[in-house]
């Protein structure tokens, strides 16, 4: 991997040997397949948008970071 | 969500499914309306909810395409751009894992009828940037960018990927050789690997700009211009004198070049029927 900014790389990396990973977890949202991590009760962030279909990428609720209420997910796979 | 399943499964498993049919029926046409009758009359961006859809492909046999309220999409790339390292929390970032598809979408929504492409970012991954920045140059429909406060580095052949370019006059942007991160193994090699890796930038951007490499290679390598680094900060109407960007300018101006590129499109392609 090159980054290729003018910012300095240690700002830029500062943090990374201590970032955890909470654990994510495939759902279902309206039919869209995401991939989620929980945040709270009740509650989860977006990682990623696993769809086929680009449509869903124009969604303005589902994006990566949007916290999406987890009755509305169903769990897949 | 198990009836979403069960459409999904129908499509391929029940080419016609007419007894299922007569009882949807009724509910059909108020499912293409906006769910509730007090729902506002205001133009809303309505989302392609995949059931409602899924009925329609069965009921109608046509796929119904979310509403957009304007023609032009907006695309913001902020922070950095993220490559296939996860970066830490602090840094605010722009992932092509989701931008990509969007860019297929865009080009593929007939709503869209043009792409306004704001920057205001630090560079980031190789890979990634140039990634988006030929999704952007392949598009077939008009592209305008804008680059406000920076478009640094990466940020560069984004900036001119567009069909137009636009920097605002207060707008930077810092152009500098590549480094590699990490592991160097000190070999003729390395050096090799870099230059290639740098031709790729040096090359999308000549390719989409009136600069010529011989003066892009000179910005790179300007020695005496940046404090801690060699390179140039182009600002504002630098930008526009060396080539790289076509005008400088504003929001208005942006978009008032996107609408007409737009016509311009519509009438080189025939207007779509609506």
């Amino acid at each position: 991997m090159i980054l290729y900014t003018p910012m300095q790389l240690e700002l830029v990396f500062e943090g990374l040997e201590e970032m955890q990973h909470a654990p994510t977890r495939e759902v279902n949202i309206d039919g869209v397949p995401v991939l989620i991590q929980d945040t709270g009760p009740g509650e989860g962030k977006v990682v990623r948008l696993l769809s086929t279909d680009p449509l869903d990428y124009l969604r303005s609720d589902l994006y990566p970071g949007a916290v999406v209420k987890l009755f509305r997910c169903t769990q897949t796979g | 969500m198990s009836g979403d399943q069960n459409i999904w499964g129908h499509e391929g498993e029940y080419p016609c499914t007419p007894p299922e049919n007569p009882p949807e029926e009724p509910n059909t046409p108020p499912a293409r309306e906006p769910g509730h009758p007090g729902a506002s009359p205001a133009p809303q961006r309505v989302q392609g909810r995949t059931k409602e859809s899924m009925e329609s492909i069965k009921e109608l046999g046509a796929s119904p395409v979310p509403e957009v309220k304007s023609n032009i999409h907006c695309l913001t790339i902020v922070g950095q751009i993220e490559g296939h390292l996860v970066l830490p929390p602090q840094n605010k970032t722009t992932k092509y894992e989701h931008l990509i598809p969007q860019l297929v979408a865009l080009e593929q929504s007939p709503e869209v009828e043009g792409v306004l492409v704001v920057l205001n970012t630090v560079g980031g991954d190789v890979e990634a940037g140039l990634a988006i920045a030929e999704m952007i140059a392949s598009l077939s429909k008009p592209t305008v960018s804008i680059v406000l406060g920076g478009g640094h580095s990466i940020g560069v052949p984004i900036a001119v990927a567009a069909r137009y370019s636009f920097i605002a006059e207060t707008a930077s942007m810092t152009i500098h050789p590549i480094r590699l991160n990490g592991l160097v193994i000190g070999v003729p090699q390395t050096y090799e690997y870099l230059d290639k890796m740098q031709d790729r930038v040096v090359r999308f951007v000549t390719q989409h700009s009136r600069i010529s490499e011989a003066s892009f290679r000179d910005l790179m390598f300007r020695t005496g211009e940046l404090a801690r680094d060699i390179g140039t900060v182009l600002i504002g109407r630098e930008a526009v004198e060396k080539g790289l960007i076509d005008e400088v300018g504003g929001v208005g101006q942006a978009v008032n070049k996107l609408k007409s590129m737009i016509e311009e499109w519509k009438l080189r392609n025939g207007v779509p029927v609506q």
